[in-house]
């Protein structure tokens, strides 16, 4: 069901980012990409959210549930945090002539990226289930930090980056009509693929947990028929 | 002991991040530190000045404003494609000397786009390049001072 929903959501976002929505009056068409960036980062952030929430509840239930919905949640921030950088290469290109700087916001996102790498290394490094799960609960446990960095770098430091165009205390939003009905459209979209992964993703965690047991217990009955044989 | 091991690298991490955080000098500071900064290469921040576009052969000159504060730029090489009246620029270059006529020359050009996004039609064109609009919080002194 939340498939068809992504599906079709995908479909109108792609219609009203291309077609429906006017050119910007500096960055000419280059301006679309918005529609892929800022939604993908929010989800990003979001993900990033839920793994630090789980991260925290396994810390104090240390249950398996908590344990695969943070590790879920973080490998879907890795990929909506890829996206974010490749999106905003191009379109730094296109605007700012240049692909990379090392500018605060751009280095503390490269930075939430690595985090996120190395979450999952750190879990493949780690064999047995409890100490996997404890490691990746510290690490988990930085992600909001780096993201509170990530999102008041252009406030607390000079950045290339631009302010922000929505989430202003001000609440005098920079963006009008059709455009930021696109955005949050494209947000919302977004944010219905992240619970789409993350419920399929827990899946595949879940099963995976009781693959790994079945072995355990098949390898010690293996054991176990050996010495009495 | 640990307490002041931490204490010591928090010290030394925020004092070279202040220097090492300072993407750009705007317009009025890159006046008021001309004296300090010689010579030696840093970023510039600043608006096109609207009408002081010129090309030369082998790059553009023109100048940027910041604050009150106007730079005369040497840029050598093709400006950028969104390089226009108004636009928020972030130069890399030098001052040519210490004296007041000195002017800036850059050899690399950026735009430093700003938050707003205008609908490209008619009516809104005009209010979109007469440049009030640009000039974003995070360039401001003010918001740097607080950092």
């Amino acid at each position: 069901m939340l498939g068809v929903i992504v599906l079709a959501g995908t479909a109108v976002t792609l219609w009203l980012s291309f077609v429906a929505t006017p050119a910007d009056a500096v960055q000419g068409e280059a301006v679309r990409l918005l529609y892929v960036h800022v939604p993908s980062v929010t989800v990003a952030y979001v993900a990033c959210g839920i793994t630090f929430v789980a991260s925290g509840m396994w810390l104090w239930k240390r249950t398996e549930w908590w344990d695969l919905v943070g590790s879920s949640a973080a490998e879907i921030a890795s990929v909506f945090t890829a996206v974010t950088l490749l999106s905003g290469m191009v379109w730094g290109q296109a605007t700012w002539g240049t692909a990379w700087e090392w500018d605060p916001r751009l280095t503390s996102t490269l930075f939430l990226f690595l985090l996120l790498v190395g979450y999952q290394a750190l879990r493949a490094a780690s064999p047995d289930r409890s100490s996997r799960a404890r490691r990746s609960a510290v690490v988990g446990l930085l992600l909001v930090p780096n993201i509170v960095i990530v999102n008041r770098s252009v406030q607390w430091w000079r950045s290339l980056h631009q302010d922000a165009t929505l989430f202003r205390t001000d609440l005098d939003f920079r963006i009008e009509g059709l455009m930021l009905f696109t955005w949050v459209f494209a947000t919302a979209v977004g944010l219905v693929l992240l619970a789409w992964l993350l419920m399929h993703r827990f899946r595949i965690g879940w099963l995976a947990n009781r693959v790994e047991e079945r072995r355990l217990g098949d390898a010690l009955t293996a054991r176990r028929a050996e010495a009495t044989s | 002991m640990l307490v002041v091991v931490v204490g010591l690298g928090a010290v030394v991490v925020v004092r070279s991040l202040d220097d090492a955080t300072l993407f750009f000098r705007n317009a009025d500071e890159a006046v008021t530190q001309r004296d300090d900064l010689g010579t030696s290469r840093f970023r510039l921040q600043g608006l096109v000045v609207p009408g002081s576009v010129e090309a030369y052969p082998g790059g553009v000159a023109f100048d940027v404003g910041f604050n009150g504060a106007v730079v005369p730029v040497e840029h050598s090489g093709d400006p950028v494609e969104l390089f226009d009246d108004g636009i928020p620029v972030v130069l890399e270059g030098r001052w040519s000397g210490t004296n007041a006529n000195a002017v800036y020359l850059s050899d690399r050009m950026l735009v430093k786009h700003d938050e707003n996004y205008i609908a490209d039609n008619g009516g809104r064109l005009d209010e979109a390049d007469d440049g009030s609009g640009y000039g974003s919080a995070n360039a401001s002194p003010a918001a740097a001072a607080g950092a």
